[in-house]
């Protein structure tokens, strides 16, 4: 079946690396002037006459091979020997993410492969969407970069086998338009052991083993994976969370179970769990002295119309602070208590929603937009038990709420010594 | 200084264009709808013209289930079945 592929011009160097990445570079792929949604259907036909006849000759004319794709080996390549000449080398290549990175050496790559008993060739993972061959010596050689010591190479090892599974859908996360990035949540006693932080200004900087931990995730994503900013990567605005997004859940401060233990592993078991995550959006709410209260602010910073949960569903997550987390817990409420409770509240009126929106919700969730009465609402997530709850931060009253890309299922695995 | 390659090697197998008609003459045309917003607009009006201009026999449309989630096999399958050429979307 001969075919041929429409895109606008934004978005060529993604169509161009599709093409190529699934083995067929000739695949002609026909540009139309950016953009095709919201704008009138006059519009749309118009730029449609504008590439007719392109189209016509894509379909009935042979398009050759187009080139070799691209592929072949891993190298060991020569970069400069300064360190500061190295930055420059790297960025031109597109192999850095703006901030200095250590030259992965083969010395280096060897000592941060010490941590596994695993082959340096072994493929950990096929990264879309390039289809790069995660190999471990690809995986340490990130990692190296990113400044990461051997001993977080397990943890960052299970995340790129996370982020790997299907239901991650990484090609969306990877190529989307939405600010989104894997989240990566550390459970069980290696955070401990490896000081993977968990405390006040979890998010922020200043704790080395999550800074280097998510930036070597990624930096795999991006090299491995060739998610290019810009190229591959479509992100209208990115968050600063794609440069390293990495916490610890203060399991010590919970008056819950942890994220692991509800996923089916023990408290002895240490576990990452990878989240396709919007950055934190915070809950201020210094008063709230029960679970309905609390519940009350979470839900309203949940609920909103501009939010990918509230169509695509998914799993947002909820990332209380210990001292949310205490009065949430009050009255001898459980976890799943909490979660049902927000869900229930956090709901967004269809009244709320721009005609045109719920046209297009309507097409995608009908039984949530379509046809619906007029005082129905819609939810941020499709059923309760979708609410993702940890327990994160430090002390003071606040909470973060993170929305997640939405056709994405969050990923836990086991870390394997 | 020799670095270990940071970006590995890639697990692209090559593979074959399919052939193209002469014309579109007697083909049916095929359009696969990413459901991005006006993705339909487009390709159905592409589709009309080209069945005008080419004398196609038909055109027909399919949909990726979301914007973010590709056709199954099945789909692709069908399509194939179905169609000589097909035209599809990508991103907004």
């Amino acid at each position: 079946m001969a075919c041929v592929v429409l895109g606008t011009d934004e978005f060529i160097p993604l169509a161009k690396a599709q093409v190529t990445a699934r083995g067929l570079p000739g695949l002609p792929v026909v540009t139309v002037p950016h953009p095709i949604g919201g704008i009138p259907a006059a519009a749309v036909a118009a730029k449609a006459d504008a590439i007719v006849d392109s189209v016509l000759r894509g379909l009935t004319v042979d398009p050759g091979t187009g080139g070799q794709p691209v592929g072949g080996d891993a190298q060991v390549l020569e970069a400069p020997g300064d360190i500061d000449e190295f930055q420059t080398w790297l960025m031109e290549r597109g192999w850095g993410d703006g901030l200095p990175a250590i030259p992965p050496t083969r010395e280096r790559v060897a000592r941060m492969l010490s941590a596994t008993r695993r082959r340096p060739d072994e493929v950990a993972a096929i990264l879309v969407p390039r289809l790069g061959r995660a190999t471990l010596e690809a995986i340490a050689a990130n990692a190296v970069m990113a400044g990461a010591l051997p001993e977080h190479l397990p943890v960052i090892l299970a995340a790129v086998e996370a982020v790997a599974e299907p239901v991650f859908n990484l090609q969306a996360i990877q190529t989307t338009t939405h600010p989104c990035s894997p989240l990566v949540i550390v459970n069980g006693p290696i955070a401990r052991r490896l000081g993977i932080h968990a405390g006040g200004n979890v998010f922020g900087q200043g704790a080395r083993a999550n800074a280097v931990i998510g930036r070597a995730l990624r930096l795999i994503l991006q090299n491995v994976g060739g998610a290019r900013p810009g190229k591959e990567d479509r992100a209208t605005h990115g968050h600063p969370g794609k440069y390293s997004y990495c916490i610890a859940e203060n399991e010590a401060a919970s008056p819950w179970d942890p994220l692991s233990v509800e996923r089916g592993f023990s408290r002895e078991e240490s576990t990452v769990t990878v989240c396709g995550s919007e950055a934190p959006h915070n809950i201020n709410d210094h008063a709230s002295t029960t679970p309905e209260a609390i519940v009350t602010s979470v839900a309203s910073v949940a609920a909103t119309v501009g939010s990918n949960n509230i169509y695509l569903g998914g799993e947002p997550l909820i990332v209380l602070g210990p001292e949310h987390a205490a009065t949430a817990a009050s009255s001898g409420w459980s976890k799943d208590d909490f979660r049902r409770a927000v869900w229930e509240k956090a709901v967004v009126p269809l009244a709320r929603f721009a005609p045109e929106n719920i046209e297009r919700f309507a097409t995608i969730y009908p039984e949530g937009f379509k046809d619906r009465p007029a005082d129905a609402v819609a939810r941020v997530a499709r059923d309760w038990r979708d609410i993702m709850v940890v327990v994160a931060g430090g002390a003071g009253k606040h909470s973060a709420l993170i929305p997640t890309f939405g056709s994405t299922r969050s990923v836990t695995r086991g870390i394997s010594p | 200084m020799h670095i270990v390659d940071p970006a590995s090697s890639s697990a692209v197998a090559a593979r074959t264009l399919a052939g193209r008609p002469r014309s579109l003459e007697g083909v049916t045309i095929a359009l696969l709808d990413n459901s991005k917003p006006n993705a339909g607009v487009l390709l159905e009006r592409v589709g009309a013209l080209l069945a005008a201009r080419g004398h196609a026999r038909a055109v027909r449309t399919w949909s990726k289930p979301g914007s973010s989630i590709g056709a199954s096999p099945a789909v692709i399958e069908e399509i194939a079945a179905a169609a000589r050429v097909a035209l599809t979307a990508s991103a907004d």
